[in-house]
């Protein structure tokens, strides 16, 4: 279980989450859902331990074994496609970079610099790095901005078959139908729920 | 063809100038012209002592870069991640950057031997730029990569690898590329104030003591030319690097 309890985050004058509490079953698909702005992104660094919250804590997240997928896409603009993915994977398992393209449906792209993808090739290349890092949960930030809706619903497939838990930052609504769960976060700041 | 045209034609052009004005003139004391200065070239160029001394200064400017080198890629990290280095060590080299090549050139002269005068002053020419190149790049270095390296588990040496030497690439060959043209320049000029023994610099210093203006401009031209092709080597290797 994921427990997020009193978290206020400020930026600034800006206050974005306000004694925000949260609990979320470490299973399956969670969605968090709400319009831009409301607070997703900061929950989910608050959560890996990127963003330090004036008060409150969580529990239920080791940033050590989890594996965090940033809003941007956050690619090495001189390494390859196929670098990016063997760079996370320790040497004994470097053999498994296919596998990773082929979930990212990046195969024959091996040799490509993040130059020469499209904006939702570099963002499956950024999932694809992130599912081949691994760890015992997975953190998305908007996972499928910019893929199309079929590549979407094949990727979400085989993401749940990998059966680790997954907390996703989302507003599409074609990957919030099919997740286990969605929490609503509605308008800023976040107070308790 | 259009490319030798592109060439040719400035040359040309220039070479013909030259011509002119040494006619106009009459007297190679004052103005040899490109034949007579072309003529003392490839007669000097016959000689064992023109490429011992070209060799010579060669070395001394290549040492000078590679220390200059050395000491700026130290300092820049040093001051980029310890900020009393920053506060002790940046003053100065910005002090030696603002100072002129002649007053380091007479100041080291009361330090070192006349034979390592070329190469200290090259080096020091070379260190600010070396180091002002790389700070900037380490000033700049996006956040965003390192905290991305963290959350995916990199290690320091990994980090440094994947990461901070690829994007500080750029800023140190633009650096290295500067730094060259100048340490060249410092290192002749060095040369012909603190003449050694054998040094294009020492060269010019008696052709120019003995009034043997040809010679004084076939060295020139020997530098000049030397310069050019080992900067387009030069850039050619870092580009190189770069792309791969």
């Amino acid at each position: 279980m994921i427990k997020v309890q009193n978290i206020t985050v400020r930026y600034g004058e800006k206050l974005v989450l306000d004694r925000f509490c949260l609990e979320i079953p470490a299973q399956g698909l969670t969605a968090l859902s709400g319009p831009s702005g409301c607070g997703k992104t900061t929950l989910l660094r608050v959560a890996m331990g990127l963003v330090r919250p004036s008060e409150g804590s969580v529990s239920g997240v080791d940033p050590a074994r989890t594996a965090f997928l940033f809003q941007e896409d956050r690619l090495l603009p001189w390494r390859t496609v196929a670098q990016h993915i063997t760079d996370v994977l320790p040497r004994f398992r470097r053999g498994e970079a296919g596998r990773w393209l082929a979930f990212a449906e990046l195969e024959g792209e091996e040799n490509a610099y993040p130059a020469a993808l499209s904006g939702g090739m570099a963002r499956r290349l950024a999932m694809a790095r992130c599912a081949a890092l691994g760890g015992d949960l997975f953190l998305m930030d908007e996972p499928f901005a910019g893929v199309d809706p079929e590549r979407t619903a094949r990727i979400l497939d085989r993401l749940r078959e990998l059966d680790v838990p997954v907390v996703l930052a989302t507003h599409q609504p074609q990957v919030l139908a099919v997740c286990d769960r969605v929490v609503s976060l509605d308008g800023p700041p976040l107070r308790r729920i | 063809m259009k490319k030798i045209m592109r060439l040719a034609i400035p040359l040309v052009f220039w070479l013909s100038v030259w011509a002119l004005a040494a006619l106009a003139v009459g007297q190679d004391l004052l103005l040899p012209g490109p034949l007579a200065v072309g003529g003392r070239l490839l007669a000097l160029a016959g000689t064992a002592d023109f490429w011992l001394s070209v060799g010579a200064t060669l070395c001394r400017v290549f040492l000078g870069l590679l220390w200059g080198t050395l000491a700026g890629v130290a300092l820049a990290f040093a001051t980029h991640f310890f900020p009393w280095a920053d506060r002790l060590i940046s003053p100065a080299i910005r002090v030696v950057r603002a100072t002129p090549v002649v007053s380091f050139i007479l100041l080291v002269y009361l330090w070192v031997a006349r034979s390592a005068i070329p190469w200290v002053i090259a080096g020091l020419m070379v260190l600010p730029v070396v180091w002002g190149a790389l700070s900037a790049g380490l000033d700049g270095m996006d956040e965003k990569w390192l905290e991305f390296a963290r959350v995916y588990r990199f290690s320091r040496l990994k980090t440094l690898r994947l990461v901070c030497l690829p994007a500080l690439r750029p800023h140190f060959s633009a650096g290295l590329l500067t730094a060259f043209g100048l340490a060249w320049k410092s290192g002749v000029a060095a040369e012909v104030l603190c003449p050694p023994a054998r040094a294009i610099g020492s060269r010019i210093q008696q052709a120019k003591l003995g009034l043997e203006t040809p010679d004084l401009f076939a060295w020139t031209l020997t530098i000049v030319v030397l310069s050019l092709a080992l900067e387009g080597l030069f850039r050619t290797a870092l580009e190189r690097g770069n792309r791969s």
